[in-house]
């Protein structure tokens, strides 16, 4: 299955050759210019718009106070909105994922920051030493952060706080910087409260990880209908030649809540600049979570992501990697697991326009339940001046119970003629050779299942940068592949606290 | 009548026994304890036996002294097994008999395709092969109604000839998972991973290998030796009855053939046995088997001692098939 080289083959797919003016790709295009995004001026062009769309961003702008520095992206949003409908299973990119559960909700954004009180609640944080950075809601919580320790010209924080006029305006010039989005993009562009930025000047390499913890407090009950919305917002800016570890965690907050979090997160590399992305997606099971994480990335830099995502009933990815010089490294590898009533959904694309790019790509799910999905949509795309570009793609799944459902959609669109390009899909149940050669060795059919199940998963969570966070999701992936070792473990736990 | 049933093994019981014998009894000579050796006519009748079947395996003395009295048992009886492929039905097997006693160990030679590495296989329990006919009972217990784990907990364990790499699965946590299995059979406690470490730390220096091969993956990038090696350290782990080991010297230089050799020997007592397939003399030189079979289209159609892989080794299977 695995192609080493190709002979220039182009891989067109139905939706990269369909022209439906209302593609949300193309809206750019066929928008009017003139229309200003201001809520009154928008009944006039109401036959365009989908007025769903436009009563979710309405509220969010309501939601908002102004702010000079995001008001040029808020604009830049709110004119893509008047040309978005909400997606259908007709369009494309949302062919296999369905978006009903949210349009049936009651969205409400989240206008405010959390109340102190609310925060005493939480009960989510482990101690943490490393550099950490809450967003609750959106909103950056300071007490809840440990930044100290930073090297001189490094910024991580609110894009108000920061205080030299030279980074705000340098943060600024890479705001929008998606060409190409979605409706979520936009919605995130119009509601987002706030942004964060990570800022690393040249050559400034940060040691250990900045670790960015969302935690979604506004929740409802999960059968009340209502879907408190947050837009988080982060941009990160390393310039030539520095470096840097980041690990987003999304966390369920308390219980078993209903909320949405459309969080949105780019990344600008510099010449040269390496950043490591670890992503870890564990919310409640009756949320949405949206996210859009866009990359661009100059000569000779370096992209690396790890993620896991076990959390959501509907959970999509959105990853978006442009090449802006050449000699660049990227590599993708994400672990997602339906292990309930869940969507998972990888839509990624990888744009290479620049000669010599080197990229991988490893994306592996579990769909663990008979009403599990997961979906993979992965587009690499080698346009006429990327040669010798050398890209490899493999996915595998693994459907572990009748009526689960998988849907990958790999594609390379190659139109450079001297390129090294490989993909590979495969959806199956465990290898019986593994599963025998464990039983051969005295361990239980069940077990030896356990065993392969975690293992699978095991390929990606080993490229996670430390070890800590290794354990940390292995031991998370356990517990939702076997409850059991839950209550093992709280069992030990136990025994341990009586003996002391 | 033992006797009998010892050779109805041989699909064409003719000369072969009166030659191996005198030459066995030649080889016993050489060991100290020189009133034995007679006794290798008759094995199962004389308390002895075990003695002799261990030496010539060359074990280590100390077993020598744990195997006084008592008749040795009979481990593994297998009686016109047939087996055919379970996803064609073509037949592979085709009425197979062997004894094996404690304390005994043979070998089984034969042509590619011959069945050796099926014999094996059905042995344990693989899917791919289901058995058709015949009956083959380990330790007095039916073991083709067992599960494959059962088979291994009840002390059967196959050297595997091209072993599997679990790519996610480190090596120690198998180990360690399979160990404890074990002890569970046994009603003893599991090992927590230090303890775990403290039992297998000598074994990996019986194997002669070293302890970063715990962190790496089941057999993942594996070279042939390591794999037979990591086979080898699986086998002392968890320890074993009767070890059928498949090809173990393939894929091995003399060094490695040498280490794995003799961890093999130093794992043998009185009361375990060692199955082991090959197609070349030089494994046998370094495990010393008290019994050679020869296998040919799916049943064992000679038995006799090391002469017969002296004459495998000269005139090929030919003089075999001829006889």
């Amino acid at each position: 299955m695995d192609v080493s080289a190709f002979t220039p083959i182009i891989r067109t797919t139905r939706f990269s050759s369909s022209t439906i003016p209302t593609s949300p790709y193309l809206s750019n295009f066929t928008r009017t210019r003139k229309l200003k995004p201001h809520r009154h001026s928008l009944a006039p062009i109401s036959s365009l718009s989908d007025p769903f769309v436009l009563q979710i961003a309405e509220s969010l702008e309501d939601s908002l106070p102004s702010s000079p520095n995001l008001q040029k992206l808020r604009d830049f949003a709110s004119e893509s909105l008047l040309s978005t409908p909400w997606p259908s299973r007709k369009d494309e990119p949302f062919r296999f994922t369905d978006t009903s559960f949210i349009k049936q909700s009651d969205i409400i954004p989240v206008s405010s920051p959390p109340s102190l009180e609310s925060l005493n609640n939480l009960s989510v944080f482990e101690a943490s030493h490393l550099l950490n950075l809450t967003i609750i809601d959106g909103y950056v919580i300071d007490s809840l952060s440990q930044l100290s320790g930073l090297p001189d010209g490094v910024f991580v924080g609110s894009l108000s706080s920061i205080n030299s006029t030279e980074i705000t305006a340098r943060v600024l010039e890479f705001l929008p910087v998606s060409e190409q989005g979605d409706l979520f993009l936009s919605l995130n562009g119009v509601g987002s409260p706030d942004l964060v930025v990570v800022y690393v000047p040249e050559g400034c390499k940060i040691e250990g990880l900045l670790h960015l913890r969302y935690v979604s407090s506004e929740g409802s009950d999960k059968n009340s209908r209502k879907l408190p919305v947050s837009n988080p917002r982060v941009l990160v800016v390393v310039e030539k030649g520095g470096e840097i570890g980041i690990l987003e965690e999304f966390m369920g907050g308390d219980g078993d809540l209903s909320y949405w979090t459309n969080s949105v997160m780019e990344v600008v590399i510099g010449e040269e600049a390496k950043v490591g992305h670890s992503y870890i997606q564990n919310q409640s099971l009756s949320s949405a979570h949206i996210k859009w994480t866009s990359i661009r990335q100059e000569k000779s830099s370096s992209y690396e992501l790890v993620e896991v995502s076990t959390g959501g009933k509907l959970s999509r990815h959105n990853m978006h990697v442009q090449q802006v010089g050449p000699d660049t490294t990227t590599g993708l590898s994400t672990f997602h697991l339906s292990g309930n009533d869940q969507t998972q959904d990888l839509h990624s694309k990888i744009v290479l326009d620049h000669p010599r790019g080197f990229s991988r790509q490893l994306h592996k799910c579990i769909v663990a339940h008979s009403l599990g999905q997961a979906v993979f949509d992965g587009n690499i795309k080698v346009n006429r001046y990327a040669q010798q570009t050398d890209a490899g793609q493999l996915t595998r799944s693994l459907i572990l119970e009748p009526r689960a459902t998988v849907n990958v959609k790999p594609n390379l669109q190659i139109i450079a003629d001297d390129v090294k390009c490989s993909h590979g899909a495969a959806i199956c149940d465990l290898e019986e050779d593994q599963l025998f050669y464990l039983q051969a060795r005295g361990i239980d059919l069940k077990t030896a299942r356990k065993a392969l199940i975690v293992s699978f998963g095991a390929e990606v969570i080993d490229r996670f940068p430390s070890k800590d966070l290794r354990q940390k999701v292995e031991l998370h992936v356990r517990k939702l592949l076997d409850p059991q070792v839950h209550v093992e473990n709280s069992m030990r736990s136990f025994n341990l606290k009586r003996n002391l | 009548m033992a006797l009998l049933h010892r050779f109805s093994c041989c699909s064409s019981p003719s000369s072969p026994p009166v030659i191996s014998l005198t030459k066995s009894t030649s080889k016993s000579i050489l060991f100290p304890i020189s009133h034995l050796p007679r006794h290798r006519r008759f094995p199962q009748r004389f308390p002895s036996f075990r003695l002799t079947a261990t030496l010539a395996a060359e074990s280590p003395a100390g077993s020598v002294s744990g195997g006084g009295g008592g008749q040795p048992k009979l481990l593994l009886e297998v009686k016109d097994l047939t087996a055919v492929i379970a996803e064609s039905g073509q037949k592979i097997l085709n009425g197979v008999n062997l004894s094996i006693y404690e304390g005994e160990i043979h070998a089984i030679m034969g042509k590619n395709g011959s069945g050796k590495s099926t014999f094996a296989k059905v042995l344990v329990g693989h899917k791919d092969y289901e058995v058709t006919g015949g009956s083959v009972v380990f330790k007095g217990e039916n073991l083709l109604e067992m599960e494959p784990e059962d088979r291994s907990l009840a002390g059967l364990f196959l050297s595997f000839q091209s072993p599997v790499e679990i790519p996610g699965v480190s090596n120690s946590d198998f180990l360690q998972m399979a160990y404890n299995a074990r002890r569970r059979k046994l009603g003893l406690p599991e090992l927590d991973p230090l303890q775990f470490y403290g039992y297998i730390m000598p074994k990996l220096e019986m194997v002669n290998i070293k302890a970063d091969f715990l962190n790496r993956n089941v057999n993942e990038g594996f070279s042939g030796g390591e794999k037979k090696r990591n086979e080898i350290l699986q086998l002392a782990v968890l320890g074993a009855e009767l070890a059928i080991l498949d090809e173990i010297d393939s894929g091995l230089d003399v060094d490695a053939l040498r280490d794995v050799s003799k961890a093999v020997n130093a794992l043998m007592t009185p009361t375990n046995s060692v199955l082991m397939i090959t197609h070349y003399r030089q494994l046998l030189e370094f495990i010393k088997p008290t019994y050679i079979h020869i296998m040919d289209e799916g049943k064992i159609s000679k038995t006799g001692d090391i002469s017969i892989a002296n004459i495998l080794e000269k005139e090929g299977y030919k003089a075999m098939s001829t006889s």
